[in-house]
């Protein structure tokens, strides 16, 4: 099947509430939420009678924790259902846990549980126009329906966005018998109810995820970090968490929350992080070894990156992870209790252990002139890890990630923050055939960057983008201009712009230049757990 | 100033220009309603934010009065009677219409149109009968149920603006989804514009086909056009018009080098019901809405960012001026005066042969997707 390219940049939207009610005390939870359906629901919800799916409307419908807050909110906004928080928690818990998504299934669309920014999806021809054009992949990949849920779904569009036929790519063509004759089959196939996905993985016997974890991610403004994150279960899926550890320039890094746990796998935990408010959204992998996610500020979720925990002690991540031949510098290995000696591979000299931490290992490192230009696998003691540190002969080419994105004006006095975006600067070396953007492209990792901005084309710099969109900052960290009527521009128009952001990676005396893409544009009025 | 001081001052005015205006003075000073001058006097007619009818002189440019509209705002879609007095206002989401006396506000007409489980939106769609005696309404109804919507057709509803107050509609026929903005013909039948634009007779339910846009049948050379508006223009000359997009491949569908961009229109004639269906310029930027003028057919003007003015004649826009801001609609009094509205508070005043801007009115809110209608008030 032709798979069309849609642009369509999932700006995250703002802290997921999911979280900010639901690490309340664990003696809330108590609360059965199968009586509290019977209790509330089925006011309005009938009993179907077939014990296999008892529940009209609910039965039928397998979601995210996330999905399963929206149509709670739903509820409570558009149809009556009065229900205390605590009580809405436990259950969407209820919910996630018996009428959940494998994580097969939800491993394609996990960015917009993580409220990633910028990512751009490739959506099938048949749900361009229809889905996709409004709502991200990720918002409908991560629902099973069965056939006549997926149709009482478009009615339910029907009813409340009455407006939706008549949108562009609707108003031109028999909307409504498109969406519901066409349509709805092929999603009733393609994210179907009755996937074996979900009844092999609630088969299964979850793994803990009490213990000890070694910590990796990166924070825009920040950099990398290393960190011990120790979880301890409180009661059933609910967990105290604390981390520990360090940013790469050896700023100290510590906080603690409260996470949970939902069919089995899906880490949500809020911590306050040096006085900031964050919080994780991961997924455990299915024999419990790591956890894999992102973490961001509650209050900005734009703010944010990858993070990865490994259980128990391991190499989880070098920074910087590439050295340049005949080059001297300091590379912290990041993993909890590294102890013993370090190698880095053949011609990577360890020159000096800087300093060893409970999240770390600093070490000076030189790499000979005549080290070969590949990967080394590194070693602590007895952790281990493979193709952790790249060794060069010179960076090639230099990609800003993400390479198309979005930032928002906002502020000025108005509701709505602005949204920010961040870049990092990813290097390569060429490889053996010399030339960068081939398959043998080595790549380096990220690197510190020279930001700049400039016009995307002719008609950004015909009205003075640069002028009014933004700044960048030295940490690739853009802010956008204020919210609202610009008087000093054409059509009195919003600070919005068509910008090329710029990285300038130095390499010896030599300067190579990577660019991406920024639209900056205006604010998101509604806001999701997922976009 | 009182009114008899205004009285006094219009009556020395017409005894200085006794010569040459002497009709038009015995005229004005004979007919007026409320204080309003009347005789055809023509009134702007918008809504704004948070939710007001204002009735604007279209002769001195100010506000006469603002009539505060019950409800939430609904699209800002209005329809004058033909006598001018009474502006029907789509209201409270899109689902209600209020009728305004707009020479005291005095609200003389009210349709909740949601009820018993079922909610019916309008999507701009009014009209009024030739003699004012009913109101035409497309209703796009669903029903809510325990735990699921129903969604049920559309239809035309009927209503007899003499039924005042929480009026019920007294006839309904099925119409085609997606209707926007419709008007009324010289014959009585009602122009449906939607993805085709038909006409329905509002006695029988019997529908014709005036221009099939959606269902043309111009082969595969041509997309089917996206034809699309959520305001009213045409009273000043007597005409709905309906513009739309379109491409023209020239080629293999989809190859962008050879394709031709067009905007084109259905463009009817309320007392003959002549259709004039056809692409009318290139398509080179944004015009949201054309209105003819009224010397000349051929002359068409359309806003959005930019004001501009188009001949059919040669399909080329002959002239195009940047606009201060974004606006939706666009309007002509008898004059031939430019109004442009929508979006935001102020109405843009534009003279035709030059684009010019000539003066502006401030409303106290956002005029959104508000309608901008001319009243000839008798």
């Amino acid at each position: 099947m032709k798979i069309k390219k849609s642009k369509h940049a999932l700006l995250s939207v703002s802290a997921l509430a999911l979280m900010g009610t639901m690490l309340t005390p664990a003696a809330s939870w108590a609360t059965d939420g199968e009586t509290l359906i019977q209790e509330k629901c089925l006011l309005c919800h009938t009993n179907t009678g077939n014990p296999e799916a008892p529940y009209s409307r609910i039965s039928q419908q397998r979601k995210t924790p996330e999905g399963w807050h929206m149509t709670l909110n739903r509820m409570q906004r558009m149809n009556g259902l009065v229900i205390s928080s605590d009580e809405v928690q436990a259950v969407i818990k209820y919910l996630s846990d018996t009428q959940g998504l494998a994580p097969s299934e939800t491993a394609p669309f996990r960015y917009v549980l993580e409220q990633k920014p910028n990512v751009v999806e490739e959506v099938d021809p048949a749900y361009v126009e229809m889905c996709a054009r409004c709502h991200s992949n990720a918002r409908f990949g991560l629902q099973r329906r069965t056939l006549g849920e997926w149709q009482l779904h478009v009615n339910t569009h029907m009813a409340i966005n009455p407006t939706t036929e008549l949108h562009a790519l609707a108003r031109d063509r028999d909307w409504y018998d498109i969406a519901y004759n066409d349509v709805v089959p092929k999603l009733a196939v393609d994210y179907a109810f009755n996937d074996p996905a979900w009844n092999q993985w609630q088969a299964k016997v979850k793994p803990s995820l009490n213990g000890s974890w070694s910590v990796a991610g990166f924070m825009p403004g920040k950099g990398d970090y290393s960190a011990v994150l120790q979880t301890k279960e409180t009661s059933k899926d609910n967990f105290s968490v604390s981390m520990k550890g360090h940013y790469a320039d050896g700023t100290p890094l510590q906080g603690e929350g409260s996470a949970k746990v939902f069919a089995g796998y899906e880490w949500r935990a809020s911590l306050t992080i040096d006085g900031i408010k964050m919080r994780q959204v991961m997924a455990a992998a299915e024999d419990g070894s790591s956890l894999s996610g992102r973490m961001y500020q509650s209050a900005h979720d734009e703010i944010g990156g990858e993070l990865t925990a490994v259980h128990g002690s391991a190499v989880v991540a070098l920074s910087p992870s590439a050295i340049k031949q005949g080059q001297q510098k300091e590379i912290t290995i990041i993993g909890a209790d590294l102890k013993g000696s370090v190698s880095l591979g053949n011609g990577v000299q360890v020159v000096k252990v800087l300093s060893r931490d409970a999240d770390r290992v600093v070490v000076l490192a030189k790499a000979t002139g005549s080290a070969s230009v590949g990967m080394r696998n590194v070693s602590v003691g007895k952790a281990k890890a493979k193709a952790q540190l790249a060794v060069y002969d010179e960076v090639a080419a230099v990609q800003v990630l993400p390479n198309e994105s979005i930032a928002r004006i906002g502020g000025n006095g108005g509701n709505i923050a602005k949204m920010q975006s961040t870049y990092r600067a990813l290097a390569f070396s060429a490889g053996k055939d010399g030339q960068p953007g081939t398959a043998d492209d080595l790549r380096l990792g990220y690197m510190q960057a020279l930001w700049s901005l400039q016009a995307f084309d002719e008609a950004a710099e015909h009205e003075k983008d640069l002028k009014y969109a933004g700044s960048i900052d030295g940490n690739g960290v853009f802010t956008p201009g204020d919210a609202g009527l610009n008087p000093e521009r054409k059509f009195s128009t919003n600070n919005v712009g068509n910008l090329k952001v710029i990285a300038q990676v130095l390499d010896g005396d030599k300067a190579v230049e990577g660019d991406a893409h920024l639209l900056v544009t205006v604010p998101v009025f509604v806001k999701r757990a997922i976009q | 100033m009182n009114i008899s001081n205004i009285f006094k001052t219009a009556t020395l005015l017409c005894a200085a220009g006794a010569v040459t205006l002497m009709s038009g003075c015995a005229a004005n000073q004979a007919v007026s309603v409320n204080g309003m001058a009347a005789d055809g006097h023509e009134y702007l007619l918008t809504v704004t934010r948070p939710n007001q009818l204002h009735v604007i002189d279209t002769e001195t440019k100010q506000v006469v009065r603002s009539c505060d509209v019950p409800g939430t705002f609904g699209t800002g879609a209005v329809q004058p009677s033909p006598d001018g007095r009474i502006a029907y206002v789509l209201t409270n989401g899109a689902e209600d219409v209020y009728g305004f006396d707009i020479t005291n506000c005095d609200i003389t007409f009210s349709a909740k149109q949601s009820q018993n489980g079922v909610k019916v939106k309008t999507f701009i769609s009014l009209a009024i009968s030739n003699d004012g005696k009913e109101l035409y309404t497309v209703q796009n109804p669903t029903r809510k149920l325990n735990d699921r919507y129903e969604v049920l057709a559309p239809r035309l509803a009927v209503f007899n603006t003499a039924d005042g107050l929480d009026a019920k509609s007294v006839r309904n026929f099925p119409v085609d989804r997606r209707i926007t903005k419709i008007m009324t013909m010289k014959n009585g039948e009602v122009i449906l514009g939607g993805a085709d634009i038909k006409a329905i007779n509002p006695v029988n339910g019997e529908v014709r086909m005036l221009s099939a846009l959606q269902n043309w049948a111009r082969g595969a050379d041509w997309i089917p056009p996206d034809a699309f508006a959520m305001f009213t223009q045409g009273e000043h000359v007597g005409e709905y018009i309906m513009p739309y997009f379109t491409i023209k491949w020239n080629g293999d569908p989809g190859d962008m080098e050879q394709a031709e961009f067009w905007w084109g229109m259905s463009r009817i004639d309320i007392a003959t019901g002549e259709v004039d269906e056809r692409e009318t310029v290139p398509f080179e930027f944004i015009v949201f809405n054309w209105i003819t003028d009224p010397n000349d057919s051929n002359i068409l003007y359309g806003a959005f960012n930019q004001l501009s003015k188009h001949d059919l004649s040669q399909n080329k826009t002959v002239d195009v001026i940047d606009l201060d801001h974004t606006f939706y609609s666009i309007n002509m009094d008898r004059s031939r005066t430019i109004y442009i509205g929508g979006t935001s508070s102020d109405i843009s005043i534009h003279n035709p042969d030059t684009l010019e801007k000539i003066g502006s009115i401030q409303l106290t809110g956002d005029m959104s997707t508000s309608d901008l209608r001319i009243a000839r008030l008798l």
